[in-house]
């Protein structure tokens, strides 16, 4: 057993299920969104991030890039809430929408990286 | 604020992409994988101060939204995850602008204060980790290379690549700036990369640091570039030279090639790769020694000639003598020497050093052959140890023998020369000043070598007429070297008499501005089909597709491109007309040309 691959392999999922969490509810509904679980999302995607860092091959390269859109994405969603309630103001059904469908663009990307990370596994078990 | 984070971030993240993009011009591979090395270093081994820092920022960030604190009324107020993030950032970067939105419960100011420390430990441990980075040597290494590449590719002119940077190659790399010419320097010993730098050459000149041995070095370094005109080896480790001579030889086989060679095993090996210039300073002693015993001047004349640039006219040394010569040295040296000084005529006793046996020092001289050698009655000896020391006392222990022997020393280290003068060298032989000449005769002009390579067979009296006349047309400097060809293209204002046959070179060479007068040149060979005329005479016949080797004052240089260019120079010189210059006047003045004093 590979401790890099565990630790890689953890935070790829963990940044999928946070955004998954997040993503998941009625995307108008403030009330089934947690902004914390976003917060978290993000941390866990910089971090995906940094592990990617300096990796030279074909896969680490396209892991690097989805990770880097997933962060775009949960950042744009981070600061459109940030703009929306910085006036102490409630969350209004149409941000809450769009913060959700940033973060849902996050997930593919998300989604994409986990099918990647598995995909490396199967065909590294293959040889 | 100029933020020197945000400075280093920029470094080493978006420099590479730019780095890899400009590299690409490089035609054979390998060498932009080698430049990205270094940053893939530096991100690699960056990952964990940067995640360090990340959960340090968001467990600051998610404590301090979670604090209990109070608005102004002393209602329960969190602070929000958005307006930790603010605080924290300007906390963490130093900028500190206060409480906000209201003054801290004291339960979140317990949460700051342990937030402070730990950014400033997050911030140590990565500006830290960065800085002994940027010390790594691969990474500092792989930052050198790119700036190389950088200047090589802003360099415009043809370069030549100069192989290694010991006193030999600094001898060379002195005289080529002088001359204008643009090189690039390899060499794989830091120090003297960095000398590169001080040795403050009129133009920029690239070093790079490397080992010269690595093919992928060396077309970083300037075979990859077609602006690269030639190669020259002169690294002190012959078989590094020899690696550089095959490489270029495989790689680039248009590309000229002069490698420096210390023995005649390897010399037979640069042979074997196309046709390099190969020069071997201890063969080239025993040449230099035969051209002195033929003809001081034809040496003083060949010296001059290969010198640096506006070098003054060395001293003529005063004839060797004739008689016993007893040469000292290593085996292969003295079998070259001897041989090269029996052909003279001379009658040789050889003194070969004893073979470096185990426990024995290297380099040591039989002492008992010496003896038997009988130096007192030598007319000459030759110190050609490769140890300066041995030298030394060699020559010394002649003197105190026999006052009247010729002394002959190889001096190998350039710095030792001053023992030798005070030990009273009649002769002194430092290979790097020999290097410097062979490679620049063979840089200097194409036909220099021509023209060198048949000096020897002059006689004394010819050779010393030779430097008279240059010194009386050109000054005691050395002269600037020209090539012309008196072709349809470079001459096309004297095309017409030289395809009748009827003009003569002493006409070319008269001055613009006074015909009765020569321009400061002397010509110095002609080449016609093959064969060529030594150091022709005015009355020599030109004619078409003639090359000749000229040398003289720049300002001669002018005068000369003006007669073979201009049809009205052209005109004047060669026949004495004044022709009009302008059309008009040409029309006017049509059969009734002035013809002046027209050939004296």
């Amino acid at each position: 057993m590979n401790l890099e691959k565990v630790v890689f392999g953890f935070f790829v999922l963990l940044a999928a299920t946070l955004n998954f969490g997040f993503f998941l509810g009625d995307p108008a509904d403030s009330a089934v969104h947690n902004v914390y679980e976003l917060f978290a999302a993000v941390v866990v995607n910089l971090i995906a991030i940094a592990l990617k860092l300096g990796d030279r091959t074909q896969i680490g390269a396209v892991q690097l890039a989805t990770s880097l859109v997933a962060s775009l994405q949960l950042i744009t969603a981070a600061l459109v809430w940030a703009y929306a309630t910085g006036g102490g103001d409630e969350l209004t059904p149409e941000t809450t929408a769009s913060v959700v469908s940033l973060s849902g663009g996050a997930l593919f990307a998300n989604i994409v990286s986990v099918v990647l990370l598995v995909s490396e596994t199967i065909s590294f078990q293959r040889r | 604020m100029g933020n020197p984070l945000l400075i280093m971030w920029r470094q080493i993240f978006v420099d590479p992409q730019d780095g890899e993009k400009a590299d690409r011009q490089v035609s054979l591979p390998e060498t932009h994988e080698q430049v990205a090395t270094g940053i893939l270093l530096v991100l690699q081994r960056m990952r964990i101060p940067v995640i360090v820092l990340i959960v340090i920022f968001a467990v600051s960030v998610l404590g301090l939204s979670l604090a209990p604190g109070e608005d102004f009324q002393g209602r329960p107020a969190r602070m929000g995850l958005f307006d930790s993030f603010y605080f924290m950032s300007f906390t963490a970067t130093t900028i500190g602008f206060g409480e906000i939105p209201y003054p801290f419960t004291t339960a979140q100011r317990m949460w700051v204060t342990f937030s402070i420390f730990l950014s400033v430990i997050g911030w140590a441990y990565a500006v830290g980790s960065l800085l002994a980075l940027m010390q790594n040597r691969a990474f500092r290494q792989a930052l050198a290379r790119r700036h190389f590449a950088r200047k090589l590719r802003n360099m415009r002119e043809p370069f030549l690549l100069l192989i290694g940077y010991g006193n030999a190659s600094k001898r060379v790399a002195r005289s080529l700036d002088e001359m204008d010419r643009r090189f690039v320097v390899v060499d794989g010993d830091e120090d003297r990369v960095a000398e590169v730098d001080l040795a403050s050459y009129r133009a920029d000149t690239p070093a790079l640091l490397g080992d010269v041995t690595d093919t992928a070095r060396i077309v970083l370094a300037g075979l990859g570039y077609d602006r690269c005109e030639g190669v020259i080896a002169l690294a002190g480790d012959e078989q590094a030279n020899l690696d550089v001579a095959m490489t270029t030889a495989l790689l680039r086989p248009d590309l000229r090639v002069i490698a420096r060679s210390n023995s005649r095993e390897v010399t037979e090996r640069m042979r074997a790769f196309g046709a390099p210039d190969v020069v071997d300073p201890l063969d080239r002693f025993g040449d230099h020694l035969r051209i002195l015993l033929r003809s001081p001047a034809a040496y003083q004349l060949m010296m001059w000639l290969t010198s640096a640039p506006r070098s003054p006219l060395p001293a003529r040394r005063a004839p060797l003598p004739q008689g016993r010569w007893v040469v000292c040295g290593p085996q292969h040296i003295c079998r070259e020497l001897s041989a090269d000084l029996r052909a003279e005529g001379l009658e040789v006793t050889a003194v070969t050093e004893v073979e470096p046996g185990r426990g024995a020092d290297a380099d040591q001289v039989d002492t008992p052959a010496l003896d038997s050698a009988d130096i007192e009655h030598a007319a000459a000896v030759v110190a050609a140890s490769k140890n300066d020391t041995t030298n030394l006392w060699l020559v010394e222990r002649t003197r105190r023998t026999n006052a009247d022997a010729y002394l002959v020393a190889m001096q190998n280290r350039e710095v030792n020369s001053p023992l030798f003068t005070a030990v009273g060298v009649d002769f002194g032989m430092i290979p790097a000043e020999v290097v410097e000449h062979e490679v620049l005769a063979r840089l200097a002009n194409p036909l220099l070598m021509q023209f060198l390579s048949q000096v020897p067979h002059q006689d004394d009296g010819w050779a010393s007429e030779m430097v008279e006349r240059l010194v009386d047309r050109s000054g005691t400097l050395k002269p600037d070297l020209w090539r012309i060809q008196l072709t349809a293209e470079e001459a096309p204002a004297l095309t017409g008499p030289l395809a009748a046959g009827e003009l003569r070179l002493g006409d070319v060479m008269r001055s613009p501005n006074d015909r009765q007068r020569s321009v400061d040149a002397v010509p110095l060979i002609l080449l016609r089909d093959g064969d060529s005329v030594l150091a022709p005479r005015d009355e020599q016949q030109l004619q078409l597709d003639d090359e000749l080797l000229i040398a003289g004052r720049p300002s001669a240089w002018s005068a000369l491109v003006a007669t073979l260019t201009y049809d009205v120079t052209a005109a004047y010189v060669v026949d004495g007309r004044i022709v009009p210059s302008g059309w008009m006047w040409r029309r006017l003045s049509r059969g009734d040309a002035r013809h002046e004093d027209v050939r004296q």
